[in-house]
């Protein structure tokens, strides 16, 4: 409002507030006019040359592959008009074969983010690509940094592309004398030191778990969170199908995937492993040399179970088991389970060794080595292509500050973050989707990067930095082709990998004196009043660099269900012993520093120890993960991700956390809800169907009828299914405040119950989506006949008759409904438009959605049948079906005889969930088979 | 002091009452009807596009096939629009210097697309499908009407949804042999059930026919 008038009399100048009102008035009214006048058309844009070929509104399918901390994953990528819409595992990929996990399925979201770096700054200027360039040519270099690059180091990301390799050993001719490092926060060498000593040779295992009649697991969740594990997870249910089924033991801190899927489950602290395992070998080895490391720690009795029932099952299965540590174990770990495989004859069979897929084998510094090595001395330039090492860094290393001693640090990296900010230049990093470039699997072969679409922000990769350095002009599919040609071939391009590039298998024999040797410095055991702190890689957002990527923030984590959080998990007796409940805020401290965490009670968490994800508490610009979380770097004395003498305080505040899942138990409706265990006789039960209607007229049903099963003995709960879906069907993220109040739009969510006592409980995940009941209740009360269902078996939702009454929510027994509470969809977004499937109705506020068993894919795949003038053949592929890594949805056209569904929909496993209720359910169930399992009263 | 209303109050009152209610009934009844009316439909509005193009020109005299520039018709959902280079094909440089074809010329010096208008504009959340129209014997003009007749392109249906739906009911009369789904002004026999059985037509009224 306009200031009081000089005069004081106290009447404003300009305006009065009469005249204010009625121009305010009048401006509403003809405001509301503008509703009356007809949108302007929208225009068409078409193309000024023509491409030939592609025909436009059609799907097209590259092969690429993703790598993460170095492991080269094959990727199918779905393209529309130009435009990268999903991301699928390429189906002839071996490290794939057709499955995909939630990052690879996520990481199409952070290509169209708005807050990847879009161009270079220097110092706070904007500045460009050819400025960097006259920075860091080699002549500039050679003069900063003297005639063999004395003052020149590198710090790379870990990285498995022979591109690389190819420009490194040229930057090594160039500059002999700079340094060269790798880091990566979670990267982790338990395996190749225990290779390198006990073999004499830097390797790492390979398993085949198709031939693995048992499964021992230190550690390791081979199903879902190792570099390897779509591959794994995939072999893992082949064997799984074929009965009788394969066995599985789980020695671990979290309930992982793994865990869950395990007969036998020990919940145990991290640094206990190491003891699990030379008790294990004893007991299994009693004539090698192995029977001296003996049992040096006094085990509690339900280990010395665990071992004992494991040693009865390994001994039953010699040669066709696997023990299997995992990546954070100390070489020690690594080297009782190489010694236990041998000795059971896995080695040659289910086991064998291969160089690891990494430029260097190892041969680079590496964690802390790294970091020192990169920055001590007299150094003028620095280069940085490693993922945020300001972030990941333990805080001893002051990473930040040694920067500043730096002259020139040149970062290149997708986001302006803490790294970012403490570096001289920050160069936009490419996403893979816009770079041309290879890597390598974790079993070796040689996978292709070609990109989807040009490079939206002037990125570019670490190979076409490296190519700077060295003065080489070449760039994108050039540079490929000059430094690593088989990898730019057209043939090899269209296939994803060369075939038959995966590593020679190797068997090499245990030294046992070397073992022994390594035994002797086994730790003394942790005293059991003193706590563990393990720290773990998120199943979300990994070590960080996914922390922007609010498709993974959003996503239940698979133990905890947690979302846009971390926390600190605690066993519940160790909850119940210190008094801490979840939400708590504790504050944790170690040697390296002291952070405050909310506490989290996990059933089936190992006592004595205290799990805190890495990735949160982010200081970057990013708008999705500011302000989330707790940094656990902070507690980090080293690399290892295990920190000693940890305290815990409580501070009496309370925290919300936003979990989508606060009632683990079944309350004893088991049989109702999941089923009761295969083989279990069905149960007695008289039919009270709440739903009673006449079943369909045969006459009105189409020619399909869609159906879906669900294997429980399959299903792990990893996740992968959830974000394929997001991303399929252009779903919503709800932010934490969403999530706390319940408003979470995933269609598919993961249900985990839980039996049993809290400390070892027996865990069942469940996926539930849309039931598409052939009596759906939900169709009686929408008022306005939005929710129909097809001639073909569908319970479908027409989102433009929604008009929100929620009663179709509140009458569905599955609460599988969701309901758009806000415009989650901003209308004017142009980067999110040119994500979405445009296949599928943006659904914008005040409108109901769920599941639609991806009705877009069935009618497409319909329409190009019919287009065709033949019969509809091969299947009909929802998102999350082809996500799956285990296979375990299955789903079809119940009159098609050539459909799996038909066999799967009546498999005797197979229940409908709350199937008393008469709704007729076409999703199954099949039974997860518990016969085998411990008893674990 | 006079009384505050006088004999002739309670009539005027009456009147009042009853034109509200009566504009309260009215109101919503001239609002249906008006939104069922072509011109609320956007039938027979003239847009002007930004090259004067005439498809009477190109279709009847030149006896130029409607595929020949909307290629993708019989393949895709969308029926596609020429590129720049596909009007250049044919004219020749004398002509593409006059001033209507300065929006073509523009087009290819900057490489950027000529900024056509939708005529013929389905909501958003209706999935049309041109090839599975155009494959099973449904003519450009039963939707597009007369193209050959109209120097500037109106909408010629109305694009409700009960126009769309009585045909999905009843797809018979609206077909005609594939050999003339791109003829303007057939006049011969409509399809019905031969032409259903030979193009294996289905009366499709799911819901995610259209809505997805």
């Amino acid at each position: 409002m306009p200031p009081l008038a000089p005069d004081g009399d106290g009447a404003p100048a300009g305006v009065t507030r009469r005249e204010f009102t009625t121009w305010l008035g009048t401006g509403a009214a003809l405001a509301g006019l503008s509703g009356c006048v007809r949108e302007p058309s929208e225009a068409i844009l078409p193309y000024v040359h023509s491409p030939g070929s592609p025909i436009t509104a059609a799907n097209f399918h590259y092969a690429t592959s993703m790598a993460i901390d170095g492991a080269a994953t094959g990727l199918l990528v779905t393209s529309r008009d130009g435009r990268p819409i999903k991301i699928d595992g390429n189906p002839e990929h071996p490290a794939t074969l057709g499955g995909s996990g939630a990052q690879h399925q996520a990481s199409l979201l952070q290509l169209y983010d708005p807050d990847r770096a879009r161009y270079c700054v220097r110092g706070n200027r904007r500045t460009g690509w050819d400025a960097l360039a006259a920075a860091c040519n080699p002549a500039a270099l050679h003069v900063r940094t003297g005639a063999r690059g004395a003052g020149l180091s590198l710090l790379l990301e870990q990285s498995s592309s022979p591109l690389e390799a190819a420009l490194l050993a040229r930057f090594r001719q160039e500059f002999p004398d700079a340094r060269v490092g790798v880091f990566a926060p979670l990267a982790t060498h338990g395996a190749i030191d225990a290779s390198t000593a006990l073999f004499g040779a830097p390797l790492i295992p390979q398993y085949d778990f198709t031939a693995a009649d048992l499964i021992v697991s230190l550690d390791a969740d081979f199903l879902a969170g190792d570099p390897f594990s779509l591959r794994h997870a995939h072999d893992w249910a082949i064997r799984r199908r074929r009965q009788p089924a394969s066995i599985l033991h789980v020695a671990e801190t979290i309930p992982s995937p793994t865990g869950t899927m395990a007969i036998n489950r020990l919940a145990v602290a991290p640094d206990e492993i190491t003891s699990v395992a030379t008790a294990l070998l004893a007991t299994i080895a009693a004539a090698t040399p192995a029977e001296r490391v003996g049992e040096s720690r006094a085990l509690p009795p339900r280990t010395t179970a665990w071992i004992d029932s494991v040693a009865a099952a390994l001994r039953a299965h010699r040669g066709r088991s696997i023990v299997i540590a995992g990546p954070r174990q100390p070489p020690l770990a690594h080297g009782m389970a190489a010694a236990l495989n041998e000795s059971l004859g896995n080695v040659g069979s289910t086991v064998w060794y291969t160089p690891s897929p990494f430029i260097d084998n190892y041969t680079l510094p590496r964690g802390d080595d790294a970091l020192a090595h990169a920055v001590d001395g007299d150094i003028d330039t620095l280069i940085i292509t490693a993922a945020n090492p300001c972030y990941g860094a333990p805080p001893a290393h002051n990473l930040s500050r040694r920067f500043s001693a730096i002259r020139t640090t040149i970062y290149l990296g997708d986001y302006r973050d803490e790294t970012a900010a403490a570096a001289t230049w920050h160069a936009p990093a490419a996403h893979y989707l816009e770079s041309w470039g290879d890597g390598r699997a974790w079993d070796g072969t040689v996978s292709t990067v070609q990109p989807l679409i040009a490079p939206m922000y002037d990125g570019r990769t670490a190979a076409e930095l490296l190519a700077l350095l060295i003065g080489e002009s070449a760039t994108g599919r050039a540079l490929l082709a000059r430094y690593h040609p088989d990898a730019a071939r057209n043939d090899v391009l269209q296939l994803g990998f060369i075939p038959g590039s995966a590593f020679e298998r190797r068997m090499p024999r245990v030294a046992h004196r070397a073992l022994l040797a390594m035994a002797e410095t086994l730790a003394p055991a942790r005293s059991s009043s003193s706590l563990l702190l393990s720290i773990t890689p998120s199943a979300a957002v990994y070590d960080g660099r996914f922390a922007g990527n609010a498709w993974l923030q959003e996503l239940p984590d698979p133990a905890t269900r947690l979302t846009w959080d971390n926390a600190a998990l605690i066993a519940p007796a160790l909850s119940t012993r210190i008094g801490i409940g979840s939400g708590d805020v504790i504050t944790l401290r170690t040697s390296a520093g002291v952070i405050d965490a909310p506490a989290l009670v996990v059933p089936g968490h190992a006592d004595g120890v205290i799990s805190l994800a890495l990735g949160y508490g982010r200081n970057g610009t990013g708008l999705v993960e500011r302000g989330i979380g707790c940094n656990a770097t902070l507690l980090r004395s080293n690399a290892s991700s295990f920190v000693e003498h940890l305290t815990l305080t409580r501070t009496g505040r309370h925290q919300d956390l936003a979990t989508t899942q606060q009632h683990w138990s079944i309350e004893g409706r088991r049989d109702e809800i999941i089923g009761p265990p295969a083989g279990a006789p069905p149960p007695e039960r008289p039919a009270l169907p709440l739903y009673q209607s006449p079943a369909p007229d045969p006459a009105g049903l189409g020619r399909d009828q869609w159906a879906m099963t669900i294997d429980l003995d399959l299903c792990t709960g990893c996740s992968a299914c959830v974000v394929a879906c997001q991303s399929e069907n252009n779903i919503p993220v709800v932010g934490r405040a969403g999530v706390l109040r319940h408003r979470e739009m995933h269609w598919i969510r993961i249900d985990r119950y839980l039996d049993g006592s809290l400390d070892d409980p027996a865990i069942t995940v469940q996926p539930m989506l849309c039931q598409q009941c052939e009596d759906a209740p939900c169709e009686y009360v929408c008022p306005v006949t939005a929710t129909m269902h097809s001639d073909d078996g569908l319970n479908e939702m027409v989102y433009n008759r929604c008009v929100g009454t929620r009663f179709c929510s509140n009458n569905c027994p599955y609460k599988v409904r969701r309901f758009n509470w806000l415009a989650y969809n901003d209308p004017n977004d142009e980067l999110a438009k040119l994500r979405r499937n445009p296949d599928v109705t943006v659904r914008a506020r005040g409108v109901m959605e769920k599941c639609t068993f991806c009705v877009q894919r069935i009618r497409h795949a319909q329409r190009e049948a019919e287009l065709a003038g033949a019969p509809r053949t091969g299947a009909v592929v929802t998102a999350c079906q082809q996500a799956c890594p285990v296979g375990a949805i299955v789903f079809g056209s119940l009159t098609d005889p050539s459909s799996p569904i038909v066999a799967s929909f009546n498999d005797p496993r197979g229940r409908s969930s709350l199937g008393e209720l008469g709704t007729r359910p076409r999703v199954r169930y099949l039974a997860r088979d518990r016969r085998d399992e411990v008893d674990r009263s | 002091m006079p009384a505050a209303f006088g004999p002739r109050a309670t009539p005027i009152a009456r009147r009042i009452v009853a034109l509200a209610v009566a504009a309260a009934v009215i109101a919503p009844i001239v609002a249906m009807v008006w939104v069922r009316t072509p011109w609320a439909r956007g039938e027979h509005r003239t847009i002007v596009q930004p090259v004067p193009f005439s498809h009477p020109l190109h279709v009847t005299a030149l006896g130029i096939d409607c595929r020949y520039c909307h290629r993708d018709v019989e393949r895709s959902t969308q029926a596609g629009m020429p590129s720049t280079t596909t009007c250049v094909a044919c004219h020749s440089a004398a002509m593409l210097a006059t001033s209507v074809f300065a929006p073509v010329r523009h087009s290819l010096a900057t490489d950027r697309p000529i900024r056509w208008l939708r005529v013929t504009q389905l909501p958003d959340f209706v999935y049309f499908d041109h090839a599975m129209h155009v494959d099973h014997g449904v003519a450009c003009e039963t939707c597009h009407g007369r193209i050959d007749q109209m120097p500037v392109v109106s909408q010629a249906a109305s694009l409700s949804m009960h126009w769309c739906v009585e045909c999905h009911r009843n797809p018979g009369p609206a077909l005609r042999p594939l050999a003339l789904v791109t003829a303007m002004g057939w006049n011969g026999r409509t399809g019905g059930d031969p032409l259903i059985r030979e193009y294996r037509v289905r009366s499709l009224t799911n819901c995610s026919t259209c809505h997805r």
